[in-house]
């Protein structure tokens, strides 16, 4: 087991892209290693030493490794982008980007992420604490994909457009979620615990669940009946029916 | 500045050169005969020396073009490589930055390419787009097939006026060439609606198809341009439309050329040989379309090849789009040009388990490899419709390498067996006839052959030279080494200067942009004008004295003089 305990020197101002602070990076590697892996602050090209202090205990693979985020990364971008395996602990904030595009491994977080956490997620887990912000496991500009696989948990709220362009894999929300959230699905489930609006435009397939209220529903859906899905019954809608959608969309 | 290309193995087909090792001498951008001692010498070293690539269809700049970079943010994420010295940033894949179009081509070892479709209306868009691409030559095809007043000229049969009105739509939009995208169709779309072949009537104009195709090519003649009628059919991309083709094809018996090439080039044929009536029965008819070809003296096609993966759909026939958004659940943008013609943007991506994709890859080789004469068929992918630009290098390899093309049938679709005539047909390709598909050929159908597409004294100094050994190598065999050189050329000479070493790009000189100013009799004109000032006051959003693109949009201007003269018509 090699755990990697890494803070920031100093509060950070300028936001920093660090897609290398990652356990697939970071595995079996010394602190030297480590502090050698590139970082961007702004338009600067700088070190991970350079922006943080490094500490490793133990040795082992990427698989093995668990790399645990002190301090505030409210102001780092990309933190285990692309990651397959291993463990990420975040005891406070996040910025944007958090698990693009991760495969696999764990990602935990203390506090809040900032937009596009998860996004073209594949595989894996990611779990937040707090609250998320825009996009959550949505795909990036122009994709016909988002999130296609891994399952994503946020306690807290999330805004807008939660799961947006999703093809597979789970998101759940245990608070209220802003409008939008599923928008153009074609695969996959959203679970929101608490309100939303307008969800599931634009949908082709896949499932969305809401638990609370739905302010605004759009009127892209049809109303199929009742349906109970584990346990609790729920009004059932399926849709957006202007593009033959075989989305599902359940409300309580 | 002297250049002298020593050792060079010279495939230049227009002046009968074969393989045979010869020197090439430069001198102030064009190619002499000889050059004194103080010339700066490049040792070919035995390697494969052609002419500069001539692409004669690719959508590189204006309005689509760009429409196609704004709607698909993702197609940016590739291809990224940051700015050089000497060069800008690139992105992108099927609808590269501007810049990226100049040095992909050099970096081909094309230096000549023809952006296929602009209409009057957007060509200062066309032309502010091809001012900033970097090194190669250029020009834009303007769209003459649905505009108001052709159809209008074409129903009073004056061949005069509509000859008055396509000399001026070629001086309005600086252009290149006429081109015809599934005539009238596009007119119909703004109401909703298509033709569905060459005889139906265009409503509110009492024009068909047909009329407008010959009329068009009967004043292309009369005007002596230098390029024919630069043909998309009708029906383009439905099964069974082969049928349109051959009928399209029949109309150029009707005209006589008044220069030494074709009356009628249709293009990207991959897209117009299907047979079948539906997507289930869907196959094949490039045999069909290549024995017309083959059996006829006055037309050229271009193979629009696809490519496998990413590409983006774009073209001046709008009902086509709409129809193509529909079936894929694609992104899907449409545009209408007020009173010439509609154009859509969708992307697309071709799969190799898709039964229709593999036919249609299969369709492109066919076309090439039963056109017996090369000249006959030019070599493109209809950037980015097929796929884009930067994969010809794939398709050099595919035509000629049997083995190659049966490995990839192997990989795709079981379809192209019993649809298409491909895994029977061993015709592989030499460097001559490639040289003839890519630069001779091209120039010829782009009537540049006197400066463009050879290395004969007297020719632009626009030269590849490519990292292989033609007498050491059996592309039969080794179709990896074919593919990766032509990718990346070992040299590209750009009017006398080395604009690409090994694949990198060394320099950026501007290149210049061909147009053709057209002469008519100046009582044609005026007859013609007064229509075309009735049709701005009437029903265009913008004057005509802001429609015309200025000299000041066309900085490195190569102008073709061209002229009305009488022509027999059978």
């Amino acid at each position: 087991m090699q755990i990697v305990t890494i803070k920031p020197r100093k509060e950070i101002k300028i936001s920093v892209e660090a897609e290398n602070i990652s356990p697939d990076k970071f595995g079996g590697k010394t602190e030297k290693d480590i502090q050698s892996l590139v970082a961007w602050m702004g338009n600067q090209k700088t070190t991970i030493g350079e922006l943080f202090s490094i500490k490793v205990e133990g040795s082992g693979p990427a698989v093995d490794t668990k790399i645990v985020l002190e301090g505030d990364f409210s102001r780092v971008k990309r933190i285990g982008e692309g990651m397959t395996t291993g463990l990420i602990i975040i005891n406070g904030n996040a910025d944007m980007h958090l698990g693009a595009k991760m495969s696999g491994g764990k990602i935990s977080v203390k506090g809040n992420v900032d937009s596009w956490a998860g996004r073209e997620m594949k595989g894996g887990e990611l779990i937040v604490e707090g609250n998320a912000a825009y996009y959550l496991g949505a795909g990036y500009r122009g994709e016909s994909c988002g999130m296609r696989g891994g399952k994503i948990t946020v306690m807290g709220n999330a805004l807008d457009f939660v799961g947006e362009h999703m093809c597979g894999g789970e998101i759940i929300v245990n608070g209220n979620t802003g409008i939008l959230p599923g928008l153009s699905n074609n695969g996959g489930k959203i679970v929101i615990g608490g309100n939303t609006s307008r969800p599931g435009s634009e949908m082709s397939k896949g499932t969305i669940i809401v638990n609370g209220k739905v302010n605004e529903m759009m009127p892209v859906f049809k109303l199929e009946g009742d349906e109970a899905v584990d346990g609790v019954t729920y009004k059932k809608y399926t849709g957006d029916i202007i593009g033959n959608g075989k989305g599902l969309l359940y409300v309580k | 500045m002297e250049l002298l290309i020593k050792n060079a193995a010279v495939f230049d087909p227009v002046n009968g050169i074969n393989g045979d090792k010869t020197d090439i001498s430069i001198k102030d951008a064009k190619i002499v005969s000889k050059v004194s001692s103080k010339a700066t010498v490049i040792d070919a070293g035995g390697k494969l020396v052609m002419a500069g690539g001539v692409d004669a269809h690719s959508h590189i700049a204006g309005a689509k073009v760009n429409v196609g970079r704004m709607m698909r943010p993702e197609d940016s994420r590739s291809g990224i490589s940051p700015r050089t010295k000497i060069t800008r940033p690139c992105t992108g894949y099927t609808v590269p930055n501007v810049y990226a179009m100049g040095y992909r081509y050099a970096q081909m070892g094309y230096t000549t390419v023809f952006e296929a479709a602009q209409a009057i209306m957007k060509a200062r868009h066309t032309h502010e787009e091809l001012e900033e691409i970097p090194i190669i030559d250029k020009g834009a095809l303007t769209l003459f097939g649905s505009n108001w007043p052709t159809m209008d000229f074409v129903r009073e049969k004056n061949m005069d006026k509509l000859a008055a009105y396509v000399a001026w739509g070629l001086l309005a939009s600086r252009g290149f060439g006429v081109k015809c995208v599934n005539p009238g169709g596009g007119e119909m779309w703004g109401f909703g609606k298509n033709v569905t072949g060459i005889d139906d009537v265009v409503p509110g104009f009492d024009v068909t198809p047909k009329e407008i195709i010959v009329s068009l090519m009967k004043v292309n003649e009369m005007l002596c341009l230098p390029h024919s009628v630069h043909l998309h059919c009708n029906n383009l991309g439905n099964p069974g439309n082969y049928k349109t083709t051959l009928a399209s094809m029949e109309l150029a018996n009707q005209v006589k050329a008044s220069k030494d090439r074709q009356v009628m080039h249709v293009t990207h044929l991959l897209f117009n040989s299907w047979g079948g009536t539906n997507w289930g029965d869907f196959e094949s008819k490039a045999d069909v379309i290549a024995n017309c070809l083959n059996n006829s003296d006055n037309i050229t096609g271009d193979m629009g090849q696809m490519i496998f993966g990413s590409a983006t759909t774009m073209t001046a026939d709008g009902p086509k789009q709409y129809a193509n958004a529909k079936l894929l659940h694609a992104k899907w943008s449409n545009g209408d040009v007020e009173l010439e013609d509609a154009s859509g943007v969708v992307p697309i991506y071709y799969v190799k388990q898709i039964s229709v994709h593999a036919i249609m890859w299969a369709i492109g080789l066919e076309l090439a490899l039963l056109t017996k004469d090369p000249y006959k068929m030019l070599l493109t992918t209809d950037h980015p419709n097929g796929g884009p630009f930067v994969n010809y290098s794939e398709v050099i390899a595919l035509l000629m390498s049997n083995k190659k093309r049966q490995e990839e049938i192997k990989t795709v679709h079981e379809a192209v067996h019993a649809k298409t005539k491909l895994p029977g047909l061993d015709r592989e390709l030499d460097f001559n006839e490639i040289a003839i598909m890519t630069r001779a050929g091209t120039a010829r159908v782009l009537g540049l052959l006197d400066t463009k597409g050879h290395l004969g004294v007297g020719a632009d100094a626009d030269i590849s030279i490519y990292d292989i050994k033609p007498d050491q190598i059996d592309p039969s065999i080794e179709h990896a080494k074919i593919k990766s050189a032509f990718s990346s050329a070992a040299y590209t000479i750009k009017g006398g200067n080395i604009v690409v070493k090994e694949g990198q790009v060394t320099a950026t000189p501007l290149g210049r942009t061909y147009w053709v100013d057209a002469k008519v009799p100046r009582q044609n004109h005026d007859e013609m004008m007064k229509d075309i000032v009735r049709k701005f006051k009437n029903y265009y959003s913008i004057q005509l004295a802001n429609y015309m693109v200025q000299d000041e949009y066309v900085s490195h201007p190569q102008v073709i003089k061209a002229g009305a003269i009488p022509v027999e018509v059978n």
